[in-house]
């Protein structure tokens, strides 16, 4: 089987020594079977809200009043999406994006796709966004507005395009890329 | 001495002290036996094969399934739950699962209040058991860790066709109950544009 081929010349004992496969191959097996037996086939991942709840107020803090952010406004219309960034009561800027849906797959494996409002996100980001610096672990907030009728794989097409573009932070000691944006719906 | 020859002369200690060496049977040696095996001139009887190839392909599949191998394990998905899909998305992570499907919400699988309720009023309400069992386990985890900070996260496996009533009402209760940050359980395509993937 597997062996070390060392010719001497001589009329000594042959170098040549043969090593038992058996035990290594059976490790393999072993290995592989427990290895395909907790195989985890299906990947499930999340995608990240945040209900913009206020924490208690530090007594040792004194307040001081602060300008509001820009802040970006996602209307999920009948025909279009619109991108309107406010500071306070202020609108900055208001664009309109056409819903133009991209079906991937079929059937019942069917993913709903908004590339072109995931483009216009970006620009949007890279034109109004407040937090940039990868030091900076603040992001950007965003407000969805949808309909009550609104089905969900619906509203996360719209989150996958917010969430695409992303920008460098730095936690810890190491740099990773997350979303510009965090998400919470806008409720009455 | 030979132990096995009747007319040797028997000695007491012959089962305790023997002459080293090889030793089969009286009639049969072990050079016969070898002679055998070898195939007494002709060709051998026994085949080696060549285990190489064997072994290198059982490494490349240990050495695929180590990479793919996941110490979380896999989460348990309701069965009448069917998630959407998205390309940018986080790595799971252990919190209290809330599954909404067309008709009920469970939380860790106790049901927790009606999606057709909530449907049928039409407008945004906090759903008073889902409440209580999040208000619960909020409770129980800040008795078992008392000394550190609660995290509030939970996740929600929402049926892609659930309305977006429904999905506020539950993140909103969810918020109420002390979870504010919630995320969206959803099946993971792959990254179409070829850029690096999301932080986990």
């Amino acid at each position: 089987m597997g062996g070390v081929d060392v010719d001497t010349g001589g009329k000594k004992r042959s170098t040549n020594s043969e090593i038992n496969m058996v035990p290594f191959i059976d490790l393999l097996f072993v290995t592989v079977a427990f290895l395909l037996i907790t195989a985890v086939w299906v990947t499930n991942s999340r995608i990240n809200a945040d209900a913009q709840v206020p924490g208690p107020p530090d007594p040792n803090k004194e307040l001081t009043p602060q300008t509001p952010e820009k802040v970006l406004n996602l209307h999920i219309g009948e025909n279009d999406f619109g991108l309107v960034w406010k500071q306070g009561a202020t609108v900055v800027s208001e664009v309109k994006v056409p819903k133009t849906p991209v079906e991937l797959g079929d059937g019942s494996t069917k993913v709903l796709r908004y590339p072109d409002l995931a483009k216009k996100i970006e620009e949007e980001w890279k034109a109004q966004g407040g937090h940039r610096d990868a030091s900076d672990k603040k992001l950007d907030q965003c407000i969805l507005y949808s309909d009550n009728r609104t089905q969900f794989k619906e509203l996360v097409a719209v989150l996958d395009a917010l969430y695409s573009p992303k920008r460098e932070m730095i936690l810890g000691k190491e740099t990773k890329k997350i979303p510009v944006f965090n998400m919470t719906f806008s409720v009455r | 001495m030979d132990r096995y020859n009747p007319k040797a002369h028997h000695n007491p200690h012959a089962h305790v002290i023997h002459a080293p060496g090889a030793r089969l049977m009286h009639g049969v040696k072990l050079r016969y036996v070898w002679n055998k095996v070898q195939g007494h001139g002709h060709r051998s009887p026994n085949a080696s094969l060549n285990l190489v190839s064997f072994i290198d392909f059982l490494s490349v599949i240990v050495i695929f399934l180590l990479m793919s191998f996941s110490a979380s394990g896999e989460i348990a998905v309701d069965k009448n739950v069917t998630l959407p899909k998205a390309e940018n998305v986080e790595a799971i992570i252990d919190a209290p699962m809330v599954a909404v499907n067309g008709n009920q919400i469970l939380v860790d699988g106790v049901q927790a209040g009606s999606t057709r309720s909530i449907e049928e009023l039409g407008r945004l309400q906090k759903i008073d058991e889902l409440f209580a069992l999040l208000k619960n386990k909020r409770e129980l985890w800040k008795q078992v860790q008392p000394n550190k900070p609660f995290p509030g996260v939970c996740i929600l496996q929402v049926d892609q066709n659930v309305s977006a009533l429904v999905v506020k009402s539950v993140f909103q209760t969810a918020a109420f109950a002390g979870y504010p940050n919630v995320s969206f359980m959803v099946g993971k395509i792959p990254s179409t544009s070829g850029a690096a993937p999301a932080a986990e």
